[in-house]
């Protein structure tokens, strides 16, 4: 009977521990649920920090989308300076995210990183990139002080916007490259961060923030339809003119007065009906 | 941000990088976005400066006089083309302005002056010389009705671009001393 009681005693205090062992973890699981901005059950007077960005005891607050390893939380994780800088081919190029009204992936890359070989090579075809349309992505490399320029064209594709600016590296607090910083440009601030090695997580990353986005309001911009726009509407004019017997270095191309444009005075209709807008 | 009517130009307003490239210096207000390029030259066609400035995210590939921007313009904004044309044009009367405005005025805004027409924008459109080279200047604001606070943006642009005299082209080849 006493060795019953004992052995009662014993499993008694070992569930106790175990159980307690169980709620220690659940709470250390809440909080760090909590410090990531997650948290879930009563919520505090700073638990919604980590989605308005805000910190009333002053402490930096991390970014509500991240990829890879933790940040140090020290980081200004939420400005979106202005970008200018060089571009590999000889001009110049500035970006404001923070301005921009949309979604802005800036992909810091660098010409030497075995793994941002691969992030070079998917930016070939943005179109396969899954990007939503709301979203543009930039490139930037460090300065021409840092980078080879001739390098940095030979890897960039046509169409993709490069800016050389090692000032944006410290801006963005880079850690390393490849690194991802995703702006909101409604809001002004960046909304997303991290170090991936594959384009997925970055696709992840503006995924889950495209979602969260509808509260930005997205699109509030322009984006009217408009038909054919930019190259592909300069081609179709070239189209047209040539199927009219237009080709370039033709005299009408060039008109010398407004007879050429218009005809005779007396042959003159109301000048609208004669001005086709192109370009 | 309260007494800001640019939200994020107030945001960025200070310590906006400037840009410099093929004899164009722009230094930005903040809020704006800018690229100074040349396009590849084909054959014997000789491509010179154009510089476009956006207070909204200039897309990839915008053409010379903004195809492919000016329809992606809210309201609020205003999109700039300098755009360089050859020495051919220098001492025509087209060109016989000296130097750039600095200081438009809302009346020089027209909705017919647009390249291409949509609902609400205006533009203005300026040939002049400046620094030995012949430039267009193409302002188009997102609303017209909104033009007398769109205007001081534009003009705040305008005060940061310098022309740069175009520097003697070096000839090609080895020299020997």
């Amino acid at each position: 009977m006493v060795a019953l009681v004992v052995v009662l005693v014993v499993v008694v205090v070992l569930l106790a521990v175990l159980v307690a062992g169980l709620l220690r973890s659940h709470a250390d699981i809440l909080k760090a649920l909590h410090d990531l901005g997650v948290g879930v059950g009563e919520p505090s007077a700073d638990g919604d920090s980590a989605h308005d960005h805000t910190a009333a005891s002053g402490r930096p607050v991390p970014v509500p989308f991240t990829v890879g390893p933790q940040l140090p939380p020290e980081r200004d994780s939420t400005s979106a300076p202005t970008i200018a800088g060089v571009t590999p081919d000889g001009g110049a190029l500035a970006v404001a995210p923070a301005g921009s009204g949309g979604l802005t992936l800036l992909a810091f890359l660098s010409t030497g990183c075995s793994s941002c070989a691969g992030f070079w090579e998917s930016f070939h075809d943005q179109a396969a990139l899954g990007l939503p349309s709301a979203a543009r992505l930039v490139v930037v490399t460090k300065g021409p002080e840092r980078e080879i320029p001739g390098e940095v064209a030979a890897l960039a594709s046509p169409g993709l916007s490069v800016v050389m600016s090692s000032d944006a590296w410290t801006d963005y607090e880079v850690p390393g490259s490849p690194f991802f910083v995703l702006v909101d440009g409604t809001s002004g601030r960046r909304i997303g961060e991290g170090v991936a090695n594959h384009f997925r997580q970055v696709a992840e990353l503006v995924r889950r923030a495209e979602v969260d986005a509808t509260a930005f309001d997205l699109g509030t911009r322009g984006g009217r339809d408009v038909g054919l726009d930019g190259p592909a509407r300069e081609s179709a004019n070239d189209r047209e003119l040539m199927e009219a017997g237009i080709l370039p270095g033709d005299p009408s191309l060039y008109p010398t007065s407004l007879e050429d444009l218009y005809g005779p005075p007396d042959a003159r209709m109301p000048v609208a009906r004669h001005v086709r807008r192109v370009g | 941000m309260p007494g800001c009517p640019w939200p994020a130009t107030c945001a960025g307003s200070a310590e906006v990088p400037g840009l410099t490239a093929h004899g164009i210096e722009a230094g930005l207000p903040g809020g704006f976005e800018g690229r100074i390029f040349k396009r590849a030259s084909s054959g014997l066609e000789q491509s010179f400066a154009v510089a476009h400035f956006a207070t909204f995210g200039l897309p990839d590939t915008v053409g010379d006089f903004g195809g492919g921007a000016v329809n992606l313009m809210g309201p609020d904004d205003v999109f700039t083309t300098l755009f360089e044309y050859g020495p051919d044009s220098l001492g025509t009367k087209l060109f016989a302005r000296r130097g750039m405005p600095r200081q438009l005025a809302t009346s020089d805004f027209q909705p017919y002056v647009l390249r291409r027409g949509l609902v609400g924008q205006s533009g203005t459109q300026w040939f002049f010389t400046e620094a030995g080279r012949p430039f267009t200047l193409y302002v188009v604001l997102g609303s017209h009705a909104r033009r007398a606070s769109l205007v001081p943006r534009a003009n705040a642009l305008l005060a940061g671009l310098t022309v740069l005299p175009q520097p003697a082209p070096v000839p090609l080849g080895a020299s020997w001393n």
